[in-house]
């Protein structure tokens, strides 16, 4: 079969790495866009005893777009669009995805939800509610709170139809050979998160139906004076938006273990407890939202619950880190771009995660809820990491997907830019949550002045950072020298068909006889353990 | 680990027989408790964070690529290595969350014989009645001692927090919250809202001032209901002008807030959006309080709801605005 060219060939595509690069250049403007509400928002906390360029109520507007471009339209897309498109019908030995046509639907989807929350922010009732849009605040605001439930509609049916593909082509479509316990764990990754996506995007959908309800149609599901209840909402909300979280953490964890296995040279340690803790966290994932509510007069039994098994999360997550240090160990490490992303990430994302068993316990939490604190746990732990590590694996699979090379020099003199100044930026707001003040200020007490400041000027460090590493990857995609098929020596299935992939992927669909991270194995008698 | 156990069974029974807790005589402070947990969980986390990042450092210098090390060892795992890491953290966490239970416990339970107040939040102030009556804004007095306050809003979500007391809770339409704290020493305490509740979010601020127990009962005796009816008109409307949140977007100094100042406005001209002027007189005033839809002062937006106000009340209001020259 011949591969169509064109422009029409990618806008009536359904081959998954079309579709994978679409949502990559997507998310990318997305992401862009985020940084741009940031450095904005940055600016603003320049100074605080005055306006810099914008008052409180488009800051409002400005941290509402941030939060929802960053998590629903670049972090979520980026690795359940281009990582898992790209990557799953590769890694497991398929010609496509189960459903191509359901899967280009999904991206057509994804792209009407990310115009309207453009909309969102330009036109006039610009959002203002937060990315959580609680009633009875969204009920009250003149903001078009339409735009908000409608983006998340189509965001939901795209996720929920990318969701059946997905679950669908790894179970069915692995080739002969591909069993449980030689995927990659990038696909064990993608496959908890889009579980988690198919359970909890329907009650998210549900909860802003009713919210639309109350708004437009006169009901009262929220309307506490009329025999509803605002924390209804909230817990709708967050049945879904926690494990979200997890959505992008759990393909995170597995693109870690790729990256740091090719450029060790060596087997990921503990394979199987990996595995096992991916979906041990898609499942206790689902037992953690109330500790969003610890301050909103949830029961106090409820709190402390909750409270175990938030911090229980800490077990399985603490399993993969000591793993990867364990892979490191007596392994060949190469420090190319991709490598440092993902020991940059492991070092901020340690520094999220202590501080979240630190959010996770209840009695601490009374007093640091809603501050800055919480701000900079989870840029430490979600934010700034995450993305540093979707950096990391687009420049792992640069070469896979362009058969080009991009700059090395370029990429870690950006990736140094980004993770000293993620690394200080967010400091200071831990001190402001300990002290106990509140986030979403346009201004914080005067005494503070100091702190955000530089705050400010090194997140415009790791702003830069990220737009140097956005500019070399688009630069490289257009010039880049042309790169070996697999230029990092890795054994995973991907890397063994040439770069870019032929149509179709493979002519042939190939036998499967060992696992993608069997480095160094030796020639027949195979030592187990130390 | 025998004091881990014990305090496991002690919490349990916290936990479950209540009136245990009621029982206790000490007043705990948990705010001090707070700082104990914050420096237990610091410990934990750098030791956690140099446990990782240490090895991480050691091993990419030690092992990195060069001649005579192209591939790394091959090593599958070890049983034993992983249930050490699954062990270890395991036990941190559980000492952290029985030490935080024991925490949670202590701000959840109100000691006997508190003073209680209760706390109204509505856009973007919050009202403070005191257990005699007493009516003030964004200023809550309370004398030396533990303090419960009932809370609840007006309108949205909103949350009361008190840093000083390292407590906080979120202050919902419709239903009654609470939280307590141990006010030990006099003195004026920050409090910030910690809900996102809209455009005046960062300005939704007030205080609380701990007084001694006579200087409260003096301050009691003062503003009593007999004695405040006693006033004149002006200075109820004042009262009101506070007591109804007024003041939350409407300053009486000249400053621009979320609505306009309703300094010198008495008697002037003033702009609306719609392009036209209006004199602010009495019936503009008693309209506007009641109505809030119509006739939005150019350069504002309208964040106000109508209010149900007593005729007499309103001419106290008026009269006040009247004296805001």
């Amino acid at each position: 079969m011949n591969e169509p060219k064109g422009f029409k060939s990618w806008i009536f595509t359904t081959d998954h790495k079309k579709i994978g690069v679409m949502y990559l250049v997507t998310a990318m403007i997305f992401f862009v866009v985020g940084l741009l509400l940031a450095t904005v928002m940055r600016i603003e906390n320049m100074d605080m005893s005055r306006q810099v360029i914008i008052g409180p109520q488009l800051y409002n507007v400005a941290f509402t777009i941030h939060g929802a471009a960053m998590v629903l339209f670049w972090m979520i897309p980026i690795l359940l669009g281009f990582f898992a498109n790209y990557l799953v019908p590769l890694m497991i030995g398929a010609h496509d995805v189960a459903f191509p046509r359901l899967n280009a639907l999904s991206y057509w989807l994804y792209v009407g939800s990310g115009l309207i929350a453009v909309l969102a922010l330009v036109m006039p009732g610009r959002l203002d509610t937060g990315w959580w849009a609680y009633p009875p605040y969204s009920i009250k605001t003149t903001a078009n709170i339409a735009f908000y439930v409608f983006a998340v509609h189509l965001l939901g049916a795209s996720s929920i139809a990318g969701a059946v593909n997905f679950i669908t082509t790894i179970v069915t479509l692995r080739a002969p050979g591909m069993t449980w316990g030689r995927l990659n764990l990038t696909v064990w990754g993608i496959f908890g998160a889009f579980i988690i996506q198919l359970v909890g995007v329907p009650v998210l959908a549900a909860g802003v139906t009713l919210l639309l309800f109350d708004k437009y149609l006169g009901t009262s599901f929220y309307d506490a004076f009329k025999g509803g209840s605002p924390i209804l909402y909230e817990h709708l909300f967050w049945f879904y938006a926690h494990p979200a979280v997890y959505v992008v953490a759990l393909p995170v964890f597995g693109i870690v273990s790729d990256i740091i296995s090719t450029f060790s040279q060596k087997k990921v340690y503990g394979y199987t407890s990996m595995a096992a803790a991916i979906m041990v966290i898609t499942v206790l994932g689902f037992e953690t939202w109330v500790h969003h509510l610890y301050v909103a007069s949830t029961e106090n039994w409820s709190r402390v619950l909750f409270m175990w098994a938030t911090i229980l999360i800490g077990v399985p997550t603490g399993i993969k880190t000591f793993n990867w240090l364990a892979t490191l160990h007596k392994g060949s490490i190469d420090l190319k771009t991709p490598m440092l992303h993902a020991l940059g990430f492991i070092s901020l994302f340690t520094i999220g995660g202590v501080t979240g068993i630190a959010n996770g316990s209840v009695g601490f939490d009374i007093h640091v809820h809603d501050t800055h604190w919480v701000v900079a746990h989870f840029h430490y732990v979600l934010a700034i990491s995450m993305s540093m590590l979707c950096i990391g694996g687009i420049y792992y699979w640069f070469p896979k997907v362009t058969g080009k090379m991009y700059n090395e020099s370029l990429g870690k003199f950006a990736f140094w830019l980004t993770l000293i100044g993620a690394m200080i930026a967010f400091l200071p707001q831990f001190h402001l949550g300990i002290e106990g003040i509140p986030r979403r200020y346009w201004k914080v007490p005067i005494r503070y002045a100091g702190e955000m400041r530089i705050a400010a000027i090194f997140s415009f460090i790791a702003i830069l950072g990220f737009l140097l590493t956005i500019f070399n990857i688009l630069k490289s995609a257009i010039s880049g020298p042309k790169a070996p098929a697999n230029p990092w020596n890795s054994k995973s299935l991907e890397w063994q068909i040439p770069s870019p992939p032929p149509f179709y992927n493979f002519e042939e669909i190939p036998v499967i006889t060992e696992g993608p991270y069997e480095y160094g194995k030796p020639e027949g008698d195979v030592k187990k353990g130390h | 680990m025998n004091r881990v156990i014990m305090l496991i069974a002690a919490q349990l029974a916290l936990f479950v027989l209540p009136a245990a807790a009621m029982a206790k005589e000490r007043i705990p402070d948990p705010a001090k408790g707070w700082d104990a947990h914050f420096i237990l969980l610091m410990v934990i986390s750098v030791f956690v964070y140099l446990v990782v990042t240490i090895p991480l450092l050691y091993f990419v210098i030690k092992y990195r690529r060069r001649k005579g090390n192209e591939v790394g060892a091959y090593i599958e795992g070890n049983v034993g290595l992983e249930v050490t890491w699954t062990v270890i953290p395991l036990i941190l966490i559980a000492l952290i969350g029985v030490h935080s239970w024991a925490l949670f416990n202590d701000y959840r339970t109100v000691p006997k014989d508190c003073f209680e107040a209760k706390v109204i939040a509505q856009q973007f102030s919050y009202e403070m009645i005191s257990p005699e009556g007493i009516r003030t804004v964004n200023e809550l007095r309370v004398p030396v001692g533990p303090v419960k306050l009932n809370l609840t809003s007006k309108d949205v979500i909103h949350s009361f927090a008190v840093p000083q007391f390292r407590v906080r809770e979120d202050m919902v339409p419709g239903r009654e919250t609470y939280l307590w704290f141990n006010a030990k020493d006099p003195g004026t305490y920050e409090v910030f809202c910690s809900q996102y509740c809209g455009t005046g979010h960062s300005q939704m601020l007030a205080k609380v001032t701990v007084l001694k127990k006579e200087d409260y009962d003096a301050w009691v005796k003062q503003n009593t209901s007999e004695a405040a009816a006693s006033l004149p008109p002006e200075e109820q409307g004042k009262k009101l002008f506070e007591s109804l949140g007024c003041i939350g977007c409407h300053s009486v100094t000249g400053d621009k807030s979320i609505g306009p100042t309703v300094k010198g406005l008495f008697g002037n001209k003033t702009a609306l959006t719609d392009g036209t002027e209006v004199v602010v007189d009495e019936a503009f005033i008693k309209e506007k309080v009641k109505n809030p839809k119509e006739k939005v002062a150019k350069d504002y937006q309208l964040m106000m709801q109508p209010n149900n106000v007593m005729d007499t009340d309103l001419n106290a209001i008026v009269a006040y605005v009247k004296t805001l020259k």
